[in-house]
């Protein structure tokens, strides 16, 4: 009985020191995060222009049903799956492969990890520099394909056509994330016991099938871990899309939400709609996200 | 004489105000303009040398984004002292009552009436409200098209006598003067300046009769006939119709300067010719360059050239009434220099001494540019023009890249500048 | 038998053959874009546009390079403003890596009341986009008088939530025995975290420390809010400056683009095996 007590005092003592640990960064993302966003909730039931001194104007789920009435928005939430879905198929896709191979290797490894990694020294906007020069209609993207095509002088559009567009996005995109999720990947093969893998050949399944039933299923943590932050990564894509857009091309086809929240608020003023447009899309990654976890712990791991 | 007359009863009424003389800091955002910056930096030199109560801080941001910068700190009731914008993004802050009035005797004048008479007639409409002036011109320009003449003349044009006068021959001249590879384009005859539709699109549509709002205001999207014509025509010189040129390409104006064979003609404003000296002196000397008039459609029923383009300096509303004064005194101060700006920039004070000046008359196509502005008007200001010119752009890379008919393009702008419209009545 | 044997090996080696094409084109194509940076800041800007591009320059056009350090206005500004984001990035990587790691282990290692509640709050928190919240940010940074200092670019970044999951998720294998052990030795708790933790936590450290560098070197839209002036301005706003009206010059813009590259590189290659060796981390996830 007084053990019990003296337990529970221990316990809460160490309550209090977690407590103690964790304090600082709540603060601060009370006031830096949480503050910040509870302010856009509060503003998204408002009508207000961004530029106007007059006190906001509470107009209800205005903001929210204008949403959802609007073309523009549901464009948005099209261009915005379309943009995540393959971003996030190639980039999870390439980066497995690319580290099943990088694995299987015995030479090169180091430099094949490198070399895949090495886009993350060029910050964003230098890519995009770099990237808009390149699909430039003269640029050296419109060359190679019409090398190997034997399609001299034909221009493949790459900052017009709306699919092209929609596909040059998610080159760049992939180009500076893939890297990472490959090292995270080979991170996770190199945990799988070899004499799994090896067992699994001698018992004469082929390299397919020892995929398949062995080296994926115990990658899953790995796959789920790299899904998630894959996913928030591509969902919170800006700065290519703005970029481009500001070179030229045509805005529609790569109009995602953040892009479409920036142009609300910084053109359009309505402070109000460009709130609710960003916690809509909060509110779907929250859910994907969960959605993600939920899985996740059904497969008895858990994240959180 | 009279100019001087002018500099003194500015300098008179400075001096009078320096006897009051709390600690002032003023805050100035400005956009980068290299060719501006020591000429500015050398005026708050001299100011804060006569004032030395007075600190001013210069900051130049990327002219892409000082739009947001700027809005951003207006939102957050954090804005500059002063700061000057195109005047389509500028009027939102007039609108909303952002922006400080000036009072005449701060900047030297006896009344408002008497600054609008040292003005080009309208040129300070657009800052004046209620009888109240709210900015002073940085600038304000015209587009003209400025034209290099050697690939005039390596494709047997004469430059002086062929150059194109309507939008017809404009695009007749770019079929002879392009290079392409296969449909890539090596080097183009003209192409517009994207981007700045209310200058240009919009003056192409008025040749025609139409417009893009109603007198009124109330109403967006005037005239199908004139509207299809231009879409039409975007739609032919782009990569979906003759292949001409394309917003996505390198803007020409920016390659004009270098005489790379890559652009013959250009769509810019006066200030280029500066440029064309700082960039490449040796193009600028070898008089390869001209600049000729905004031209005109075959069918055009006015004769317009393409919209005003200004710059103004503005104040905050939300500084202390003695900022606001130090500020106005401040620019005025700048102002009254309109020579050098001229001819070390390039930027053109629309004020009546200066147009009239032996200074201005010695600038090379000075007259080009008086006779295009004087066929030239003020757009129709409107709150939400910020957001008009993203419904314009989003209607010419419709049918210049994504293959709208210009029936439907048109459509769409009509719907949409409509629901705009409608939410500021 | 034999020849089946070679069926199979030449099978085998048409597919090794396949997966060297498919890798050779993926090599391409990620490295492609970096050479082309490299080789066209060696060229006058006619060359970069040229059809067809050549690969190898022609001579060293070392003009890019004084073009982009010297900056259009001839005032040097490139200096000081990578000192700005060297500091900057820095600054906010230990202060990331120090928050995180406190915070990670209190969520990992004690069992208090609202700990599932403050796990949840920050997994939220890694999703906020940023232009939801950077007008409430903007305000509450002038507010607290931070415009234009070095202050107001580093706080709002001080520690962020991907951090504290990373950590936490790192701490959650840390074998519990160690730190009892070292509890009975007399050990208090901040002791335990400063002797055992954070020593025993350098692979996920050093991970953490990279990514958070990296994308602090990479922010533009923040310090182009705070940081008015030229003294105070970070790299990724010299670029864009530099752009504004020297983009026709793609050669010099190509070399401020490696100029500005060169820390990360240094970094990467510099920590290069953290970069591996720091991604094991994520295998042990199991919590």
């Amino acid at each position: 009985m007084r053990r019990r007590r003296a337990r529970r005092g221990i316990c809460e003592r160490r309550g209090r020191w977690g407590w103690a640990f964790v304090l600082p960064s709540l603060v601060f993302f009370g006031l830096f995060s949480i503050y910040p966003v509870l302010n856009a909730l509060y503003l998204s039931f408002f009508q207000k222009h961004l530029l106007s001194s007059a006190a906001p104007r509470f107009i209800g789920f205005g903001n929210y049903q204008y949403l959802f009435q609007s073309p523009t928005f549901w464009n948005s939430l099209k261009v915005t799956g379309i943009f995540t879905g393959g971003t996030f198929a190639m980039l999870v896709g390439l980066s497995l492969v690319l580290a099943l191979f990088i694995s299987s290797r015995k030479r090169f490894q180091r430099f094949l990890q490198l070399a895949f990694f090495s886009p993350a020294v060029v910050s964003t906007v230098v890519a995009a520099a770099i990237w808009l020069l390149i699909f430039d209609p003269r640029g050296i993207a419109n060359q190679l394909v019409n090398t190997f095509a034997g399609t001299p002088g034909v221009d493949h559009r790459w900052l017009v056509a709306p699919g092209m567009l929609q596909f040059a996005t998610m080159l760049v995109y992939v180009w500076k994330y893939v890297g990472y999720f490959t090292i995270i990947f080979i991170a996770g093969i190199s945990s799988i016991p070899r004499s799994l893998i090896e067992a699994a050949r001698v018992d004469g399944a082929s390299v397919w099938q020892t995929f398949w039933k062995v080296t994926f299923p115990l990658l899953k943590p790995t796959t789920l871990l790299v899904s998630v932050v894959a996913m928030i990564q591509c969902l919170r894509t800006f700065s290519t899309q703005y970029l481009f857009s500001q070179a030229g091309s045509p805005r529609g086809p790569i109009d995602v939400i953040t892009l479409n929240v920036y142009h609300t608020a910084v053109r359009t003023f309505q402070i109000g709609r460009a709130s609710a447009l960003s916690i809509i899309l909060f509110a779907i990654m929250l859910f994907l996200s969960w959605l993600q976890f939920r899985v996740a712990r059904s497969e008895e791991v858990s994240y959180l | 004489m009279k100019r001087a007359a002018w500099f003194l009863v500015v300098l008179l009424a400075l001096g009078l105000a320096a006897i009051a003389s709390n600690p002032v800091k003023i805050t100035f955002w400005t956009h980068e303009d290299p060719n501006r910056t020591p000429l500015e930096e050398e005026y708050i030199r001299r100011f804060q040398a006569l004032y030395p109560h007075v600190t001013i801080e210069r900051v130049t941001y990327p002219s892409a984004r000082i739009a947001e910068v700027l809005l951003t700190a207006f939102a957050a009731g954090k804005g500059p002292d002063m700061f000057n914008l195109e005047v389509n993004d500028a009027y939102p802050y007039l609108v909303m009552g952002r922006v400080a009035p000036l009072r005449p005797e701060w900047v030297g004048y006896a009344s408002v009436d008497s600054i609008l008479g040292a003005y080009l007639e309208g040129t300070l409409d657009p800052v004046y409200r209620e009888g109240k002036l709210y900015g002073l011109p940085l600038e304000l320009t015209i587009w003209s098209v400025f034209v290099n003449k050697k690939y005039f003349r390596e494709v047997g044009l004469d430059p002086d006598t062929d150059y194109p006068r309507t939008w017809e021959q404009m695009m007749e001249v770019s079929e002879k003067l392009v290079i392409r590879e296969g449909d890539i384009i090596k080097r183009r005859g003209f192409d517009f300046r994207y981007g700045y539709y209310v200058e240009w699109l919009l003056a192409m549509v008025e040749q025609l009769g139409g417009a893009f709002l109603s007198p009124d205001g109330q109403t967006a999207v005037i005239g199908d006939e004139a509207w299809l014509q231009v879409l039409r025509y975007m739609q032919q010189w782009g990569p979906l119709g003759k292949n001409l040129g394309s917003p996505t390409y390198t803007p020409a104006r920016k390659l004009f300067n270098y005489d790379r064979n890559e652009v013959t003609m250009c769509l810019t404003g006066f200030y280029q010719i500066a440029r064309i000296r700082t960039e490449n002196p040796a193009f600028y000397e070898s008089g390869e360059w001209m600049v000729i008039p905004f031209p005109v459609f075959e069918n055009a029923v006015t004769d317009v050239a393409s919209h005003y383009y200004g710059h103004y300096y503005m104040v905050n509303a939300q500084s202390s009434l003695e900022t606001q004064e130090w500020t106005w005194r401040f620019i005025a101060y700048m102002l009254s220099h309109p020579e050098e700006y001229l001819t070390r920039v390039g930027l053109i004070q629309p004020r009546k001494d200066l147009l009239a000046s032996d200074v201005y008359a010695a600038q090379p196509y000075g007259d080009v540019f008086a006779s295009d502005m004087a066929r030239s008007s003020l757009v129709q200001l409107h709150v939400a023009n910020p957001e008009f010119k993203q419904l314009l752009d989003e209607a010419v890379k419709a049918v210049m890249l994504q293959g709208v008919t210009p029936e439907a393009a048109l459509a769409t702008l009509r719907t949409k500048a409509n629901e705009v419209l409608a939410e500021y009545k | 038998m034999r020849q089946r044997n070679a069926v199979r090996r030449g099978r085998s080696a048409l597919a090794t053959a396949g997966v060297w094409l498919v890798l050779g084109v993926v090599l391409v194509y990620i490295l492609g874009p970096l050479v082309f940076m490299v080789t066209a800041s060696l060229m006058p800007a006619m060359e970069v546009t040229r059809i067809p591009y050549r690969w190898i320059p022609q001579g060293f056009h070392w003009q890019n390079y004084w073009q982009a350090i010297r900056g259009n206005d001839g005032r040097f500004f490139f200096v000081r403003n990578m000192v700005n984001s060297l500091f900057v990035a820095t600054t906010i990587t230990l202060s990331t890596v120090v928050l995180s790691t406190i915070t990670g282990y209190g969520l990992a290692k004690f069992r208090f009341r609202g700990r599932k509640a403050v796990m949840l709050l920050i997994v939220a928190t890694m999703m906020i986009p940023f232009q939801v919240v950077m007008i409430p940010l903007y305000i509450i940074t002038t507010s607290l008088g931070m415009q234009n200092s070095y202050a107001g670019l580093i706080v709002p970044f001080l520690v962020n939530a991907f951090g504290v999951f990373l950590m936490r998720q790192y701490l959650l294998t840390f074998p519990d025995d160690i730190l009892d052990a070292a509890r009975i030795d007399g050990a208090s708790e901040v002791q335990i975290l400063w002797r055992v933790v954070f020593p025993s936590s350098w692979p996920a450290i050093a991970t953490l420390a990279i990514l958070t560098f990296r994308s602090q070197w990479d922010n533009l839209i923040w310090p182009l809010l705070i940081a008015q002036s030229r003294e105070m301005q970070t790299i990724p706003i010299y670029i864009t400056l530099f752009a504004e009206e020297k983009f026709t010059d793609e050669g010099a813009m190509m070399a401020t683009a490696v100029l500005a590259s060169l820390p990360m590189v240094l970094l990467f290659f510099g920590l290069s095996r953290y970069f591996v060796g720091g991604a094991q981390l994520f295998s042990a996830q199991k919590g």
